[in-house]
């Protein structure tokens, strides 16, 4: 109890226990390669990025200037590089504030995706303010006094990241957050981060929106060309990846999402091969198997090492779903299917009991979509892959 | 307000969107909300007032210039609740009370509510009790809601209530047994969307007080309030803008390029020249109206920037739509048209699990809602846009009409 007490006066800080051992230092050019390529390796700087940076940074850069309050809604698909280009400007932020450029700043940040609930918002702003812990009603009052206080504080920052995480039905919350920044005391800038484009007409209330503003920035998916820089600024000095097997990855990451985080995945699968096959160069094999080890059908494998009865199983599904035109069928006209196909095949076919249970660990695998778990001969039974899949995955065994 | 030698900053700063003092354009409204509360101070009689409005028209700013007033200070007893900040209807009581600052032993809500009733009831100055955003009171059955407007109707009590909301028909609407009596019906007040003339004047009056008057020309503002007049009358959306147009006029006047770069801090140098400042004309304005108004179309004007598997989703769903027969559009059945899509322009098809990743990144822009059930598969994929935006958004028209007059692909389906 006493520890606990004294944890909730932030008089301990929390601390992870030590390794015994020193970490090893990359040793062949391939690890440390590797370690560059790593998603948390941010670089010191972030190509292709540049337009956001400067809009957001000015935008932060007046608000501070002019001791006013106000709020920037941020949007993007994940990976494009929105949090780390904020975080890159609060660092640029702050050293002005070293150089005595601009007064000195409060900075806040929360994450959404971090709390157990929305209203854990509040506390955890009062903790990173002031270092108390208090419950939420508590801490509410409290930030609610100080914001509407006129006594002479710092501008506080706020980063709310992943905002769509503090909806609730009644919103308060977020209305809250972005109520204080329009009192003229409060003297708060509310950074807001989150994927959805349209998430204030979408999700929010009227009211949320109208204090929300207009001053939006977008951060669009990269294309190729952006993320073949990305990883060659990562890659610099070194000659183990050819340009042409970068310019492999990043057009096949474009086409799809235009996800850096993925891009930089697929390189250090990359790296990794060619590391187990002991050599010092990436070729495009190494890059070919990364790409389908990425890309692979898990669903196609796992119906080519189905058992027989499982495999004319699926296909009486399909067939029964051919014969009816809907997709979603019933277990005893399947029963009748599964029965003819296995009769044509000349094996004895299972009685009810044995073909449920085969029913039911085929919907455990997620192979087949089943009604629900006690089964019984009325259930509806759904295929959960495709028809073509499923045939290109059955073809294959009848040829062996 | 305090005016430094920029120009640009000084306009920027006087057009915030806090609540002010002054208010052009609600002369009106102001009077009306004077003389209710005259009124009834005279008559020493109670009162309530539901006051409804769209966001940003400027209810909470009058009532808190009504309530900075002395007179209506000496007079009252003013109790400012936002309604957003409770944790249940019933918390009212509890706030209400504290904010009173009256002393009460027990804790428990159904004692809350008795002793503020006891107050009422009791020698006071009259209380003027003001409830913003007080559609967040509802709750089952509305018993908080009739029994906070019951309050006037105690003998004895002497309180002005004023409600405040968006909804012009939240007390009809939710409280329909207050019509049954006439002492409980409270007075309705609406605040109308600002007009074009009432934005202009306010923007003006702003830059005025800022000594910048001239950084706008007339035109500009007159179309800037008449772009945001007719779409909402929200103010804060018509101050906001402004705001923009004044910062992107000032970022092309430094013209300066800011780099992330933690290696050379030369870049962040601001090198803000005193330039002649030239006003803001109706370019610039019509820049950012776009920006915020234009919506979808400008999204990608400036490159091309959709992922190309995601072009070729959108092309199968708008094949499904437009030639098959059954419109009713699931993932499952959507994956199986892309897969022959795919197939017959020789580009490998992506696997299921990361289609239904794809479809809720374009969910993500707004194109697509992906109406979920809870199996993946099964999820209705509804088109949110019309078929010339996405035009303008996919920008291959080539492709588009080749996948969608495409029939052999939709005959099988």
């Amino acid at each position: 109890p006493k520890v606990r007490a004294l944890l909730k006066q932030n008089a301990l800080t929390p601390s992870m226990k030590r390794r015994t051992d020193m970490l090893v230092k990359p040793a062949t050019p391939l690890q440390e390669i590797r370690t560059r390529l790593h998603v948390s390796a941010v670089p010191k700087s972030l190509p292709c990025r540049e337009e956001e940076f400067n809009n957001i940074y000015t935008f932060l850069e007046s608000k501070l200037m002019d001791n006013s309050g106000g709020s920037i809604y941020i949007n993007g698909v994940p990976g494009t590089g929105k949090t780390a280009t904020v975080n890159e400007i609060l660092k640029c932020l702050k050293r002005a504030v070293e150089k005595g450029k601009l007064d000195y700043f409060d900075f806040v940040e929360i994450n959404g995706m971090k709390l157990s609930e929305p209203r854990q918002a509040y506390v955890q702003i009062l903790k990173q303010l002031s270092g108390k812990v208090l419950t939420w009603e508590q801490a509410y009052n409290m930030l609610e006094k100080r914001f509407s206080s006129n006594a002479k504080r710092p501008m506080t920052l706020l980063l709310v990241d992943e905002l769509d995480l503090l909806c609730t039905k009644r919103q308060d919350v977020i209305y809250n957050l972005l109520d204080w920044p329009t009192k003229a005391s409060a003297r708060l800038v509310v950074i807001t981060i989150a994927n959805t484009m349209d998430l204030p007409e979408r999700v929010l209330m009227g009211r949320v929106t109208s204090r929300l503003g207009l001053t939006r920035v977008t951060f669009e998916p990269y294309n190729y060309k952006q993320l073949y820089e990305i990883v060659l600024t990562r890659l610099k000095n070194t000659d183990i990846f050819e340009n042409e097997i970068i310019q492999l990855i990043a057009r096949k990451v474009s086409a799809v999402s235009g996800d850096a985080r993925r891009a930089l995945d697929i390189c250090r699968r990359v790296a990794e091969i060619t590391e187990t096959r002991n050599s010092t160069t990436v070729n495009v094999q190494d890059v070919n198997e990364a790409l389908s080890e990425m890309i692979i059908n898990p669903k196609v494998q796992a119906v080519k090492h189905c058992s027989k009865f499982e495999q004319i199983f699926l296909q009486a599904v399909c067939v029964e779903a051919k014969r009816i035109g809907v997709e979603e069928v019933c277990f005893k006209n399947v029963y009748r299917q599964f029965d003819s196909l296995c009769s044509f095949d000349g094996y004895k076919t299972p009685n009810i009991t044995q073909t449920l249970d085969i029913c039911s660990k085929l919907g455990d695998y997620r192979l087949l979509l089943c009604e629900y778990s006690g089964s019984d001969i009325h259930q509806k039974i759904l295929l959960n892959i495709s028809k073509d899949e499923m045939h290109y995955a059955l073809q294959e065994v009848d040829v062996d | 307000l305090v005016l430094g030698s920029n120009r640009y900053q000084n306009a920027r700063k006087s057009l915030h969107s806090s609540i002010t003092e002054d208010l052009p354009g609600r002369e009106e409204e102001l009077t009306r909300l004077q003389k209710y509360l005259l009124e009834h101070l005279d008559q020493e009689t109670s009162g309530s007032l539901y006051i409804s409005g769209p966001p940003g028209t400027g209810k909470t700013a009058c009532l808190f210039k009504i309530m900075q007033q002395s007179d209506v200070r000496s007079k009252f007893k003013v109790v400012y609740i936002n309604c957003t900040s409770m944790k249940s209807a019933t918390a009212i009581y509890a706030k209400i009370i504290q904010e009173l600052c009256i002393p009460s032993s027990t804790k428990s809500r159904k004692n809350s509510k008795a002793v503020i009733e006891k107050y009422l009831t009791s020698k006071h100055k009259t209380l003027l009790l003001v409830l913003d955003e007080i559609d967040q009171l509802e709750s089952r059955k509305q018993s908080v809601l009739y029994s906070i407007f019951e309050w006037p109707s105690i003998p004895d009590s002497k309180l002005i209530l004023v409600g405040i909301a968006n909804a012009l028909d939240l007390t009809d609407r939710i409280l329909p047994r207050l019509q049954a009596r006439c002492e409980l019906k409270p007075a309705l007040m609406h605040f109308a969307p600002y007009s074009k003339q009432q934005i202009s004047d306010i923007i003006s009056a702003r830059l005025n007080e800022a000594n910048a008057v001239n950084i706008f020309t007339p035109s500009a503002i007159q179309f800037l309030a008449g772009k945001v007049a007719a779409i909402s009358g929200d103010i804060r959306r018509a101050l906001d803008i402004s705001r923009r147009v004044i910062e992107l006029a000032e970022s092309h006047q430094v013209a300066q390029v800011l780099r992330p770069t933690n290696d050379n801090d030369t870049n962040i140098e601001t090198s803000k020249k005193e330039t002649i400042e030239k006003p803001v004309d109706l370019k610039e304005v019509v820049t950012v109206l776009n920006g915020v108004y234009g919506g979808t179309q400008n999204l990608n004007e400036e490159q091309d920037t959709f992922p190309l598997q995601q072009k070729l989703l959108i092309c199968s769903l708008l094949l499904i739509l437009n030639k098959g027969k059954n419109k009713d559009v699931t993932v499952g059945r959507l994956y199986e048209v892309y897969r022959k899509v795919c197939k017959k322009r020789n580009i490998s098809a992506v696997d299921n699990s990361d289609f239904v990743n794809m479809c809720s990144l374009i969910e993500t822009r707004g194109i697509l809602r992906v109406v979920g059930k809870k199996e993946a598969r099964l999820c209705k994929v509804n088109l949110q846009w019309d078929q010339e935006e996405l035009d303008t958004a996919l920008q291959d028209k080539q492709m588009m009409a080749n996948i969608i007059n495409d029939t052999k692909i939709s005959r099988m389906y």
